[in-house]
């Protein structure tokens, strides 16, 4: 893996340095930006941040939802036995369980969504830091074309310019 | 069944032949005084008026095989469930033990396997062949001898007729000295278990609380002439 | 001046990974054995059978329904709390929410043994289980106790998930920091974790789904408890008032449990400066607002069965107003409402220490109501002749100690393996990273993390940004 980027200690360091490599040419899906915790207040932390997961829980909530109701009856009128008077299928009843599993389903997926959408598990071997974990913010770009022509770019302010080749 | 309070003498003849039918384990006085005795059928006691004019009623009580058991839906296992002839069955082999068909029941007729069973000698060797053992952490209650049901029927369909008003009887009421139990298929119009449910000194016990129980308390008459008032 | 520089902050929540004093070892050996002695007791009444129990013919739930209700509530001091303060993303609930969730957690694993412990063969309870046995026949969907198996179910997967989320970048940041046994093992437990902005921003959608996804479900688990009482018709249970009066009285409780394991985590790991008054002083009045509910509650509950004049009812009424039950009943009242009451409507005695005070007296009181709750009712069931009392027996009694022990046990194994306050949520909420408007409220709180990188100073002076 190649790479080149930048450590800032500054979250506006940071935004320029983004900005600067948009400015030369890298398109904005190539830049990564990686931080130990999370800047909602600024651009670079908005990048990517359009998500499906609410629909995705929702589905699953809807497929919980039928699949439980399907498979409770299923299984009460496999062997019809009567208690209390009740019917066999009572739906009153069967709506408490129906609730538990459309929200765990809703619950698993939106796990397993973010697990797949954020890239979870990973086996590292991508452009990463230890420094990270001090508080640094880490802006680069993965495989670029010519790592030396983005240097410049990224070497503002107090940021520190690191390339792996 | 019909339960005629007026010829329940209260000698407790019924229980003794239930222990002995069903094979209802002796628990010994020790563990019977911390509540873990067990009798399908009980007679209970109670004293009316102030000492001396007092006056004892006994009520026998047994499961009531309600039509809407309380005891059946909270079971998670379907030990307890209604089976086709009516009864309340309990499936000892289906049963885990939680116990919260016994809570829910509101005539408290349901019993609890403490420990496993025990017989002290002789009675260990005159248990009923027909009726499983219970082990430990397995609730039980009254079946109406459900094992002598069984056997009435196979051998009626086995001589192509129908049951005989009167020729089964659970051991409570074979034992019973005054026939104060009486039982029938309350679905046979003509059996006298039926007749006696019609009766104007019927009533269920704890009727109000809508579990439809199938026994019929027949209300004791009193011999005194009627207070004027 | 270094804006986002965090080695100071991080160092010093991470300290208890890798420093352990000689309590950590004393509680754990101490708490372990009691915890032994409770296996112990489990394995005796295995043996010799549930009768070793003092439940007994009418009383046929004892101890361990108490515990199991008890317990459930407890659980929901912390995923219902940390996931309401989220949605209305409260900024005090950042070094607050991973203690409570954990408590959430370990309570939900010990009350979700309770139904097993009691039963009257426990080897055959995943009976219980839905799955397609050569039995050939499914569990009694109709029973509460199937409600159960789901609700708790469904909690303790979201709440183990709602915990463990936020855990993983923590995890990555300790994985950065450590070497040998720890690396490898936090490693593995982050995932690869590297905190690009696209992960950070799937992990806190995920976390808003799971808050009000959570919320629901934990108010269905404990009116599911409920169910276990108001569906029978037993005096005193059958109850329409039990659904919304368990679940206020669980958030109580739970409350109180959670005040006081972090004041106990705030003395133990020296985390003064995380857990500050103002915490407890937030927290106190939550727990004041419901203590007036459950008076409410107590107070309609009683109120109604008084007025209805039910015969049956009003055997256990007075059983427990009057009769044999009235000192639990009283000392409950003191407990739950008088206590907590005086201690924190004052503003003055509403400190760390009176708020642990009355959370001490609301874990008696919530134990004691349910306590009456169940055993009143049950010893006066309809019918006269059949009236019965209950005794605990030790059995049960060591096993109650051994379940209070385990939570110890479980809470330090917890704090000594992850880092109790959720670094990056405290990071995210420091004075400098917030806009202006949000900064006033963080501010108050960070006057005493005033180490050099955040002084209240520094975020005024780089307050703009786009």
């Amino acid at each position: 893996m190649r790479a080149v980027y930048g450590l800032y200690d500054d979250p506006h360091v940071a935004q320029q340095a983004v900005e600067n490599l948009r400015a030369a040419g890298v398109a904005d899906t190539d830049i990564t930006v990686i931080s130990s915790e999370p800047f909602d207040h600024f651009e670079f932390g908005h990048r990517d941040a359009t998500t499906a997961m609410p629909w995705v829980a929702v589905a699953a909530g809807v497929v919980g939802l039928g699949l439980s109701y399907y498979l409770l009856g299923a299984a009460q009128r496999s062997w019809p036995l009567v208690t209390s008077g009740m019917p066999i299928v009572p739906l009153w009843s069967n709506l408490i369980i129906i609730f538990e599993m459309t929200m765990l389903s809703a619950i698993l997926a939106t796990v397993v969504y973010l697990f797949v959408s954020a890239g979870l598990p990973s086996r590292g071997g991508k452009m990463y830091d230890p420094e990270v974990s001090d508080g640094y913010i880490l802006v680069g770009v993965e495989n670029p074309q010519d790592g030396a022509r983005l240097e410049p770019a990224l070497a503002i302010g107090s940021g520190r310019v690191k390339t792996i080749s | 069944m019909a339960v005629d309070l007026d010829k329940c003498t209260g000698c407790e003849a019924c229980i003794t032949a239930c222990h002995a039918e069903n094979n209802i384990p002796t628990v010994g006085a020790q563990q019977a005084a911390r509540g873990r005795a067990m009798h399908w059928i009980r007679v209970e006691r109670y004293y009316e008026g102030n000492f001396p004019d007092v006056t004892v009623k006994f009520r026998p009580v047994l499961c009531q095989q309600c039509d809407n058991a309380p005891c059946e839906a909270v079971c998670p296992t379907y030990a307890a469930h209604q089976n086709e002839d009516g009864l309340n069955a309990q499936v000892y082999n289906r049963c885990i033990g939680t116990r919260y068909c016994a809570n829910a029941c509101t005539y408290n007729v349901r019993f609890f396997n403490f420990f496993n069973p025990e017989w002290p000698k002789p009675l260990n060797l005159q248990l009923n062949p027909d009726v499983s053992i219970r082990e430990v952490g397995v609730m039980e209650k009254c079946t109406f001898c459900v094992q002598r049901i069984k056997a009435a029927k196979t051998t009626a369909k086995a001589e192509n007729r129908g049951l005989v008003d009167g020729a089964l009887q659970p051991a409570c009421a074979q034992a019973c000295p005054t026939t104060a139990l009486v039982f029938g298929d309350l679905n046979d119009p003509n059996s006298r278990v039926a007749r006696l449910s019609q009766s104007p000194r019927g009533s269920k016990l704890l009727e109000d609380l809508g579990a439809e129980p199938k026994i019929t308390y027949l209300d004791k008459q009193s011999w005194h002439e009627p207070d004027a008032y | 001046m270094n804006r986002t520089l965090t080695k100071p902050l991080t160092d010093d929540l991470i300290r208890p990974l890798f420093q352990t004093s000689i309590w950590f070892y004393a509680i754990v050996f101490a708490a372990g054995t009691v915890v032994a002695c409770g296996a112990a007791a489990w394995g005796y009444q295995i043996w010799f059978g549930i009768g070793s129990a003092g439940i007994r013919w009418p009383v046929f739930w004892g101890f361990y329904l108490v515990n199991f209700v008890f317990w459930i509530g407890i659980s929901h001091a912390g995923t219902l709390i940390s996931a309401i303060l989220r949605l209305v993303n409260a900024g005090w609930r950042r070094p607050v929410t991973r203690c409570a969730e954990a408590i959430t957690v370990f309570a939900l694993m010990i009350g979700a043994m309770f139904p097993i412990i009691h039963l009257g063969r426990p080897w055959l309870a995943f009976w219980l289980f839905p799955y397609p046995s050569d039995r050939e026949i499914w569990p009694n969907f109709r029973s509460p106790l199937a409600w159960d198996f789901f609700a708790i179910n469904t909690y303790l997967t979201g709440s183990v998930l709602f915990l463990f989320l936020p855990m993983i970048p923590d995890f990555a940041l300790i994985r950065d920091r450590s070497t040998g046994w720890r690396k490898t093992g936090y490693g593995w437990l982050s995932f690869g974790w590297r905190g690009t902005t696209r992960q950070w921003n799937r992990l806190e959608s995920a976390m808003q789904i799971m808050a009000v996804a959570i919320l629901p479900v934990a108010v269905s688990v404990h009116t599911i408890v409920s169910f276990d009482f108001s569906m029978a018709a037993v005096p005193m249970w059958h109850s329409t008032i039990f659904g919304p009066y368990f679940v206020a009285g669980a958030i109580f409780s739970g409350i109180a449990a959670l005040i006081i394991a972090m004041a106990v985590l705030r003395k133990m790991l020296g985390l003064e400066q995380y857990l500050q008054p103002l915490h407890f002083e937030n927290l106190g009045k939550l727990l004041l607002l419901m203590s007036i509910l459950w008076a409410y509650f107590v107070f309609a509950e009683r109120l109604t069965v008084w007025y209805g004049n039910e015969h049956h009812e009003m055997v256990v009424f007075w059983a427990t107003q009057r009769g044999a039950f009235a000192p639990f009943y009283w000392t409950m009242v003191i407990c739950n409402f008088v206590i907590p009451f005086v201690i924190l409507a004052n503003y003055k005695t509403r400190t760390i220490a009176g708020c642990v005070i009355a959370s001490i007296g609301v874990l008696i009181g919530m134990w004691l109501e349910r306590f009456l709750i169940i055993i009143p009712s049950l010893a006066h069931k309809q019918l006269p002749y059949s009236w019965g009392e209950y005794a605990p027996q030790p059995v049960e009694l060591t096993i109650m100690a051994a379940t209070f022990a385990g939570m110890i046990l479980l809470y330090a194994l917890f704090s000594k393996f992850v880092p109790i306050i959720a670094i990056w949520e405290l990071k995210a909420g420091l004075p400098s990273r917030l806009d202006p408007a949000a900064r006033a409220e963080a501010a108050l709180l960070a006057t005493r993390l005033d180490t050099e990188e955040f002084s209240p100073e520094a975020s005024s002076t780089h307050g703009e940004h786009r």
